[in-house]
């Protein structure tokens, strides 16, 4: 990360809402191409902060720089930034092409002029002036035109340039309202949670699609959401919020597999956590046995909150386990099995492969480089 | 709908058909009949020769000052009751439906009495003008300008409600991609808000323009007699007992309404403005 170009950077940002403070020094830096999604629960702030950057509303502290220039106090229209709204808000009076080229068509001559270059005007009114001489403006027209026909090709709605808004599908209003964002080439494209609305297949296919999609363009992808699967999927970067701070930001995996606190490894997918002791260096103790770890350093002695991601303990015969339980329940899901499993007092969530009957016990065993440790703090409570 | 609940609306159905439908029948029958009262009921039969009054000068300008003057407090209250019902719309008070109560509140007294008033402190003489000790309307009573107020001031609440209702539908987030895809302010307003409000200006320029064409007491009081509508044709032709000519130009009347109607169907499909 460290040698790509920072595109936009918030500088200790809050903003406050009916003296309720929705989000609080906020710091965060994103790079040119990546995709970089705000993770959280609604009321988080993820919103207010994506608001902020399209310009719709002001910080009341801090800075926010794009491309190396404060945009605190410029509006949403001057700003090389376009938004997929949560409710696509497409025009209704308006059919899909008109609305996909709606932004181009309004712009000025000037703004045209620069956005598409005089080579490739030039170019344009040559083709087209094989047949009778036209006007700059009609060429810039037609570059629109041509445009926007490009982008739906893009979202694969080619054939529906002359349909009306209302009676296309969510799913089709989505990539209308995508398509109209990314004719105007922005450096950044912010999304708030456009996949919400739609079912959880047509959800999936876009997943993909927009990663594709971003990866092909070469333009960062804001992503808001509260679905910590579809964040999985997509990102390459997640910041996972909470009441307007930022919990943890870093890659799928690492904040999948090293989460920073109870909050994070909650919100993030199932997990066990328990409690422990860090004896001394790789070792730590917890459910009364000594497990060897690694890559973690606290003071001898610490109470340490130990997780344990459900897939990550092994399945082993009763006499070669460190941990021997009795599975209390089963769930039979497709891939694997998910069992609750009752070791002394405590209830692990174990996934395996091998089946066990309610009332059986099992051997569990944990390889070092699975176990995962937290500092404890008394002010986290998990979701 | 439940037997119970459509044996209701028997008693409306009779009124309507006894005081709407039928009197509408006899009036279209008069207009284009012999019928007078010195016909005898055998030698009633079909005549054409009122349509003469059609033609008739009198006639001719009287709708003339009809659709003048129509056509100018629509248009008067287009371009005023737009702002207004946009102020309201942006307005950060509380409780917009206080100021839409202000809005309406003349429409709650009566309005020969409203516009009797009004021709009252349009004259020389009167109560303002002994408490303020100048004239606000100068001495306007009379002339076409008192007429045009009178019109303006009655149905401007039609045009800012039906507007208001309009704008009010507009999505906020259509507004909010629009700047984000780059539209000033105006921009944004002249592309998007405005469109999107046309509906409004529709319904409230036809529930403007209709009673200004067929209304009578506002001219006849605000004008003094000066300045004459069909609808003052019509009432002096009832008052004279000349039915078959009053029923004619009734008619006449009725095809713009009926047209008018249509018009509204076509472009308010929901009834989303309609009042």
């Amino acid at each position: 990360m460290e040698n790509k170009k920072a595109l936009i950077e918030l500088k200790n940002i809050s903003k406050s809402y009916d003296d309720e403070l929705v989000v609080k020094n906020v710091d965060l830096t994103i790079y040119e191409n990546e995709f970089l999604t705000l993770l959280g629960p609604s009321g988080c702030g993820k919103t207010t902060i994506l608001r902020m950057i399209a310009g719709f509303i002001k910080p009341e502290e801090g800075e926010i720089i794009i491309n190396a220039k404060v945009f605190n106090d410029l509006p949403p229209y001057a700003r090389p930034i376009h938004t997929v709204f949560q409710k696509y808000a497409l025009f209704p009076h308006l059919n899909v092409i008109d609305n996909v080229a709606f932004g181009l068509n309004n712009r000025t001559w000037n703004y045209l002029e620069n956005f598409y270059g005089k080579a490739k005007i030039e170019s344009e009114i040559k083709e087209l002036s094989k047949h009778k001489p036209i006007s700059v403006k009609k060429a810039i027209k037609n570059l629109i035109y041509k445009d926007s026909l490009q982008a739906l090709k893009l979202v694969k709605l080619e054939g529906f340039i002359s349909r009306k808004v209302d009676q296309l599908s969510g799913g089709q209003q989505q990539r209308v309202a995508l398509a109209r964002a990314l004719v105007n080439k922005p450096q950044i494209l912010l999304l708030d949670e456009p996949l919400a609305a739609l079912d959880l297949k047509l959800r999936q296919n876009m997943q993909y699609e927009l990663k594709e999609m971003q990866r092909n363009l070469g333009i960062t992808f804001l992503f808001v959401t509260h679905d910590q699967e579809e964040a999985m999927t997509m990102s390459d970067r997640i910041v996972v919020m909470k009441e307007g701070v930022i919990q943890q930001l870093g890659s799928p995996k690492s904040i999948y597999n090293e989460p920073i606190n109870r909050y994070v490894a909650n919100f993030i997918g199932e997990t066990n956590i328990i409690k422990g002791t860090y004896i001394k260096k790789d070792l730590v103790n917890f459910l009364d046995v000594d497990f060897k770890c690694m890559g973690y350093k606290f003071a001898e002695g610490e109470k340490v909150d130990v997780v344990i991601r459900p897939e990550d303990f092994d399945v082993v015969d009763l006499e070669k386990a460190k941990l021997v339980g009795e599975v209390v329940f089963s769930l039979f899901k497709g891939v694997h099995n998910e069992y609750e499993v009752k070791v002394g007092m405590e209830k692990l969530l174990v996934h395996t492969y091998e089946s066990y009957e309610v009332g059986q016990p099992i051997g569990l065993t944990i390889d070092p480089y699975e176990i995962h440790m937290m500092k404890v703090d008394d002010s986290e409570q998990g979701v | 709908m439940n037997k119970e609940f459509r044996v209701l609306s028997r008693p409306y159905m009779v009124w309507l058909s006894v005081l709407v439908f039928f009197p509408i029948l006899a009036m279209i029958f008069i207009g284009f009949s012999n019928l007078d009262s010195s016909v005898s009921i055998g030698e009633i039969s079909l005549s054409f020769s009122h349509l003469n009054i059609l033609t008739q000068s009198s006639t001719i300008i009287a709708f003339r000052n009809s659709l003048i003057f129509a056509l100018a407090t629509t248009f008067i209250c287009f371009i005023f009751g737009y702002f207004i019902a946009y102020e309201i719309k942006l307005s950060k008070f509380k409780n917009k439906f206080v100021l839409l109560t202000l809005v309406i509140l003349p429409m709650w007294s009566n309005l020969i009495l409203r516009t009797e008033s009004l021709a009252n402190i349009m004259s020389e003489n009167n109560i303002l003008k002994s408490l303020l000790g100048f004239n606000i309307f100068g001495n306007i009573a009379g002339t076409w300008m008192a007429v045009l107020f009178g019109l303006v001031f009655t149905y401007m609440p039609f045009m800012i409600l039906s507007v208001y209702t309009a704008l009010e539908k507009i999505d906020f987030a259509l507004e909010e991609a629009a700047l984000d895809l780059g539209l000033t302010p105006l921009k944004k307003f002249w592309k998007v808000v405005f469109p999107l409000s046309l509906k409004g200006v529709v319904t409230g320029s036809i529930m403007v323009f209709l009673p200004t064409l067929a209304g009578f007491a506002i001219p006849k009081i605000l004008s003094r007699g000066q300045i004459v509508f069909i609808g003052n044709i019509i009432d002096n032709k009832f008052i004279y007992t000349n039915y078959n000519h009053g029923a004619l130009l009734a008619v006449v009347i009725l095809i713009f309404i009926l047209g008018s109607i249509l018009l509204i169907t076509k472009f308010d499909k929901e009834g989303e403005t309609l009042l």
